[in-house]
């Protein structure tokens, strides 16, 4: 009996021994209750390209600014008309708010027929693969010619229907590594050419689809080039002065959010309606117009 | 044999009595602020997400102390949300090392003040994949159920491999201040 109880009490110190040895180990109860926070996905750094959209989105209440210039002389101009800097020019002021982390309405307006226009774009997908990483995004708007410049309808009424243009695209962005960005985006114009109507004894509407297609190579965390190029699909590509697809290049210089484009394009179309509609200028004649976007954000919210 | 036997039991007592471990207290406000001087504006990221704990024995801070902190560097807001993806791709490469931490122990806590303690801690800073050690200096403060943390120090980034971003051209100041203010709380016995 006595030598259980000894047994017994052996066997407990031991136990506890080894509990306590054990216990200097476990004695730290914390753990990691939740994994990293994941942040929405971005391919393209910028929320534009020079005139196609991209998905990527602004922050909850984020505000962007934009103004953008297509200068008109083109760069045949030469040195005294300095490459077509001297103007005159095409410029647009927009101002975009982020609804949500995935929803961006911008409100725009250009000089060329007095164009107001309002978008809204939203990213709807969002594939985190590690190689080949997609968004995908809508982008569906209307722009108001509220002065049109034609003498066909130097009559109408600014608030005439057929003033009024719509647009839709589907944005598909992918990323190869950190370095390569692109993006299709194929669009769809309602009413190309504001001049038809009663005025022009025309009813056929003119619409337009355009495979908008872009691509961003980022060099440095600062410098990266660019390319678009929205060849024609189907639809109306007669709008006189704009019967050539689109193509501009250049460079984008990226400070911590804010974006600074400088490009030649052969357009000189600023908004959504008015570029999808076509350019200006064959890309064989190589005569290319400067143009620029400088975008700068702001917080609408109160910091942290 | 009986002594033995009743000895270990106390000192198992003593153990799982005296020994304390402090865990954040994620339902106050706590903040993690890194800034760095910058020629047009100071550049500021913000976060409320950090976690860990600090562990000592008995009364003193120091005996047996250790502790971990972690901070989720995905969390960090800069005010503008492309300026945080920028920051995070180009700089912070948080998909590789999504959390910085620190690891160490306490090795000063002198009372300044009825509800103030000067301490230090000393341990390994880890960011961006680079491991150093450092002494961070600061102060904790009693609460009825924790501390208060509160501590202010440098942390060269290229000593992190981390390259210096630029805003509008300029660079910012490679010694980026960290400014942390958090709480912990008597982890609950499980």
């Amino acid at each position: 009996m006595k030598l259980n109880t000894a047994l017994i009490r052996l066997l407990t110190a031991v136990v506890l021994l080894t509990s306590l040895l054990w216990g200097q180990e476990s004695t730290v109860k914390w753990q990691r209750s939740a994994p990293a926070t994941q942040p929405e996905l971005q391919l393209f750094h910028s929320p534009h390209g020079i005139d196609l959209p991209t998905a990527t989105t602004l922050q909850k209440w984020d505000m962007e600014f934009e103004i953008s210039h297509r200068f008109i002389p083109t760069t045949s101009s030469g040195i005294e008309g300095f490459y077509g800097l001297d103007g005159p020019v095409h410029m647009r002021l927009a101002l975009g708010l982020a609804l949500s982390n995935r929803m961006v309405v911008t409100l725009g307006r250009s000089n060329y027929n007095d164009n107001l226009d309002l978008d809204l774009k939203y990213k709807f997908l969002q594939i985190r693969h590690d190689r080949i990483p997609t968004l995908l995004a809508v982008r569906v708007g209307g722009a108001w010619n509220t002065d049109p410049q034609y003498r066909e309808i130097a009559e109408r009424s600014k608030s005439d229907i057929h003033n009024f243009q719509f647009f839709g695209q589907l944005i598909i962005n992918s990323r190869f590594g950190k370095k390569l960005a692109i993006g299709l985006v194929p669009s769809y114009l309602y009413n190309a050419d504001i001049r038809w109507g009663p005025e022009t004894d025309d009813s056929e509407t003119k619409d337009i689809l355009r495979l908008g297609t872009q691509l961003q190579y980022y060099v440095s965390p600062l410098w990266s080039i660019l390319v678009e190029w929205s060849p024609y699909l189907t639809g109306y590509k007669s709008l006189p002065g704009q019967e050539n697809n689109p193509l501009s290049y250049g460079i984008e210089l990226e400070t911590g959010g804010h974006f600074f484009k400088i490009f030649l394009t052969n357009s000189q179309y600023i908004n959504s309606s008015q570029y999808l509609a076509g350019a200006d200028i064959p890309v064989e004649n190589n005569d290319w117009r400067i143009g620029f976007m400088i975008t700068r954000l702001l917080k609408f919210s109160k910091k942290m | 044999m009986r002594t033995i036997f009743y000895f270990l039991i106390v000192i198992c007592l003593l153990q799982s009595s005296f020994a304390a471990e402090y865990q954040v207290d994620k339902s106050q406000k706590n903040m993690v602020k890194f800034i760095s001087d910058a020629p047009m504006e100071d550049f500021e990221g913000v976060t409320d997400k950090i976690d860990g704990y600090l562990f000592f024995e008995g009364d003193n801070l120091l005996q047996g102390s250790e502790m971990y902190f972690e901070v989720d560097l995905n969390s960090l807001d800069t005010g503008i949300g492309l300026r945080n993806t920028h920051m995070r791709e180009n700089y912070l490469e948080t998909e590789k090392f999504p959390f910085t931490h620190f690891t160490g122990k306490l090795v000063k806590a002198d009372k300044t003040a009825e509800n103030s303690y000067q301490v230090s801690a000393q341990g390994k800073m880890f960011i961006h994949g680079v491991e150093k050690e450092i002494t961070v200096d600061g102060t904790m403060s009693p609460l009825a159920d924790g501390y208060q943390v509160q501590a202010l120090f440098i942390t060269p980034l290229t000593d992190y491999k981390i390259k210096v971003p630029q805003l509008m051209f300029f660079k910012i100041d490679e010694n980026m201040k960290v400014e942390v203010n958090f709480y912990l709380k008597k982890a609950e016995k499980k």
